[in-house]
């Protein structure tokens, strides 16, 4: 680098470890420096999806700056003295978050001794208990301040809760959810599928080809209302639109979808009424076989314990 | 909503191991946490939703990070969602949804309607009556237009004054409110006042009011007394008490036949220069007391315990002229007439007079707020007040009385066998006629109409000792 380019990092670096409040926290510049620098890394590398034009050194500069100045510094700052293990560090934290993590944990477990126990079992985790070759390693060093502290906190919490007691649940005994009154209703035998399997191939590749064609944003929203049930109001919030936006959206793609997968069932040979009847025939033994579909039965972790490294998550991304 | 063919649903779910793969890696909670709050660039937006679109557990680490505050943001898509996410058929969660929704909406619209007539009938209670008394004054004006009909300023209703029953045409001479088609003033006068008459105000007028100065023949006035009636039941139908202290008043003050004598004397006065005068005053107010007695069975409150403090023979008399509870106070105070600067209160209404440029204004509120309340054709110099009984006077014997705090004017022609005052009258004293009292020291009961007292410009004193009825010039 030369050496201007590395006076002005070093300017830079200077006036961000003054934004951030690290000082407070008995964190130095240059472990400051190392900080960005590891985050840099993660973002920034070479070929990754994050970065926006890896061929431009000089751009690439300046985009790191500004891609700097525009993390959370302050709750890096306290994360990362968190995880060193400065008492000042972790008096905040616990002034501002131990409460905080209880609401969170109640509210995704909407339930009092779930809430508890995920919420402790979260805390432990970011402070650390559990040792990697003797070293305590806390969960906070994984913050890399894109997101709000608190944010992040819900998320990793949201994660766990994933891992852990959406599992469990399943595995609760028959005779706990006796006691509990539940009644098992009898299994319903569903109907053997039986459809024109050259038809339905027809109309699988029609409608993949119509999905395919639909912006990424789009099949989020597709499967987040029709699959995950999510309500306008989650799903506007997530992409950070108005939920009327995303009520014409779904209808908007509704219709479109319709239209497409009819026009790819005719390019396909199909007459109008054959296509439009394949819809329809589909629509109902789709309908009786998607119980089964959509029922997640995964024994593996879905999200790993730790981090995922960031050339790993871009490639997961892109592929 | 428009709902997507079943096979996308299977599609949907069925492309997540070929494009995600077996060892598929998610982004971590950073990259999520940004994309929650907004915070990636367009690039890393789009990769976490193209993951996203694939992967259900990302989907619902986001779903369940979110804060709890925003998923709350609309409480109806709440619901619906949560009526969608029961396994309920299409066709019959559609109907559900719609019968769901549009009744409530419609109760809503419903209630929102009625809430809004109510209001409109609380605020403006006299409303509902104004198409009839248009229509019903009408015929009145047929009768031959008078030589001056003097304006009156629409602003000069003020709406929060208007005695109850004052407001009929009444106390309006024929010369007034009968002089053309045209002078609409006069009318919009009456009918705005109108408005007025069935809000619950205290300082109603009594009934002689509804008989002062009506040139109409005395079957006529029954019929208009009967339709007033009529529509103060309806009033007081659809607003409690919006008719009813009106209705209440009339029939308390029906049966004092002499006050009603005393007010045709009145109209006789002014309508000796008009209109001639006749016995019809006597049985119009004969004729309209039975159309008024028929609004008794809706009395309200007020008008009950004026009835009770009649019985009781507790101020008989305050109670006969005015329910408000600050008459008598404001029935000791002396009214002095006063050129056009000076400003005069009447401590029972703090309502305040001013002449400016010509014209009487009126201030409900102490000064702090102005109306038009009486504009002549010729200007006004002088003024006095005693107590809702106004006298204005102006250049070439301009004359007027309002006996209800200037909601409506009559006009007076002074006069003595042949001559009439034409000269301008420059002061004006009225003096409550109580024997022996002197000028601005009027104390207790004041009884009868008061004595006038008009100076000119030329050095003339004319005098009333009857309200204006009759005159003497000194």
């Amino acid at each position: 680098m030369p050496k201007s380019a590395q006076s002005g990092h070093q300017a830079n670096v200077a006036a961000l470890y003054e934004r951030s409040g690290a000082a407070a926290y008995g964190v130095s510049v240059e472990q400051f420096a190392a900080i960005l620098d590891e985050i840099l890394r993660k973002y920034f590398t070479q070929n990754s999806a994050h970065d926006p034009d890896p061929n431009s050194a000089r751009a690439s500069a300046e985009q790191k700056a500004d891609f700097c100045a525009g993390l959370r510094l302050e709750e890096l700052a306290l994360a990362r003295a968190c995880a060193a293990g400065n008492e000042r560090a972790w008096q905040d934290f616990i002034a501002r978050y131990r409460q905080k993590l209880h609401g969170m944990a109640l509210h995704i477990t909407r339930d009092g001794a779930h809430a508890a126990e995920l919420a402790d079992s979260l805390f432990a985790d970011l402070y650390g208990v559990n040792t990697r070759d003797g070293i305590r390693r806390s969960k906070l060093v994984f913050y890399t301040g894109r997101g709000s502290l608190e944010g992040w906190l819900r998320t990793v919490m949201a994660q766990e809760f994933i891992n852990r007691y959406r599992k469990q649940k399943r595995t609760v005994s028959l005779e706990e959810q006796t006691e509990a009154g539940v009644q098992f209703a009898a299994a319903v035998q569903e109907p053997a599928y039986t459809s024109d399997r050259t038809s339905d191939q027809r109309l699988e590749a029609a409608t993949d080809e119509a999905l395919a064609e639909l912006l990424s944003e789009d099949r989020f929203t597709l499967a987040s209302y029709y699959l995950d049930g999510r309500t306008l109001a989650e799903i506007a919030r997530t992409l950070g639109l108005h939920e009327s936006s995303v009520s014409r959206r779904l209808d908007r793609l509704a219709t479109g979808l319709r239209k497409r997968i009819l026009a790819g069932l005719r390019m396909q040979g199909m007459s109008h009424a054959q296509a439009t009847e394949a819809l329809e025939t589909d629509v109902r033994d789709i309908g009786l076989n998607l119980r089964s579909r959509l029922t997640q039965d995964s024994g593996a972790k879905t999200f790993p314990e730790g981090k995922v490294p960031a050339q790993d998550a871009g490639k997961g991304i892109n592929e | 909503m428009t709902e997507v063919p079943k096979i996308v649903y299977d599609r949907l779910r069925a492309v997540l191991p070929d494009r995600a793969g077996p060892e598929q890696t998610h982004p971590d909670a950073d990259l999520l946490t940004a994309f929650a709050e907004q915070a990636l660039s367009a690039t890393e937006r789009n990769g976490v939703l193209e993951h996203l679109a694939l992967c259900g557990d990302c989907r619902e680490a986001i779903a369940l990070a979110l804060p709890p505050a925003d998923i709350v943001i609309a409480p109806i898509a709440t619901e619906t969602e949560a009526v969608r996410a029961t396994p309920i058929p299409a066709k019959f969660e559609r109907n559900f949804l719609t019968a769901f929704a549009w009744p409530s909406l419609r109760w809503a619209a419903l209630a929102a309607g009625v809430a809004v007539a109510a209001s409109v009938l609380l605020m403006h209670p006299g409303k509902l009556n104004q198409a009839t008394l248009s229509s019903v004054n009408r015929p009145v004006a047929t009768t031959a237009p008078p030589a001056s009909a003097p304006q009156i300023a629409p602003s000069s209703v003020p709406a929060s004054s208007v005695p109850a029953s004052s407001v009929p045409a009444s106390s309006i001479p024929s010369s007034s409110v009968a002089s053309s088609p045209t002078d609409e003033s006069a009318i919009s006068v009456r009918t705005s006042a109108r408005t007025n008459e069935a809000r619950p105000n205290s300082e109603m007028r009594p009934f002689k009011k509804l008989n002062a100065g009506e040139p109409v023949t005395p079957s006529h006035q029954a019929e208009r007394g009967m339709l007033l009636a009529e529509n103060k039941n309806k009033s007081a139908q659809a607003g409690k008490w919006s008719a009813t202290p009106s209705a209440g008043t009339a029939a308390f003050d029906a049966p004092t036949s002499r006050r009603a004598t005393e007010t045709v004397e009145v109209s006789g006065a002014a309508a000796a220069v008009e209109v001639a005068p006749s016995a019809d005053d006597t049985l119009m107010a004969l004729n309209e007391t039975p159309a008024i007695e028929r609004a008794k069975p809706a009395l309200p409150e007020p008008a009950l315990q004026e009835k009770e403090m009649k019985a009781n023979g507790q101020q008989k008399t305050q109670a006969a002229v005015v329910p408000g509870l600050a008459r008598p106070q404001a029935r000791a105070m002396m009214s002095s007439a006063k050129l056009a600067s000076p400003v005069s209160q009447s401590l029972a209404h703090r309502v305040t007079w001013v002449i400016t440029g010509g014209i009487l204004q009126r201030s409900p509120d102490s000064g702090q707020s102005w109306q038009d309340a009486l504009r002549a054709h010729h200007p006004l110099l002088c003024y006095a007040s005693h107590d809702e009984d106004v006298w204005a006077g102006g250049q070439a014997g301009t004359l007027f009385h309002s006996a209800d705090g200037g909601v409506t004017w009559v006009q007076v022609q002074p006069s003595i066998k042949a001559q009439q005052l034409s000269s301008d009258v420059t002061h004006i004293d009225v003096r409550g006629n109580v024997p022996g009292n002197v000028r601005g020291d009027v104390h207790g009961d004041v009884r009868g109409p008061a004595e006038i007292v008009l100076s000119t410009s030329n050095g003339e004193i004319w005098s009333s000792a009857d309200g204006g009825r009759t005159w003497e010039k000194k």
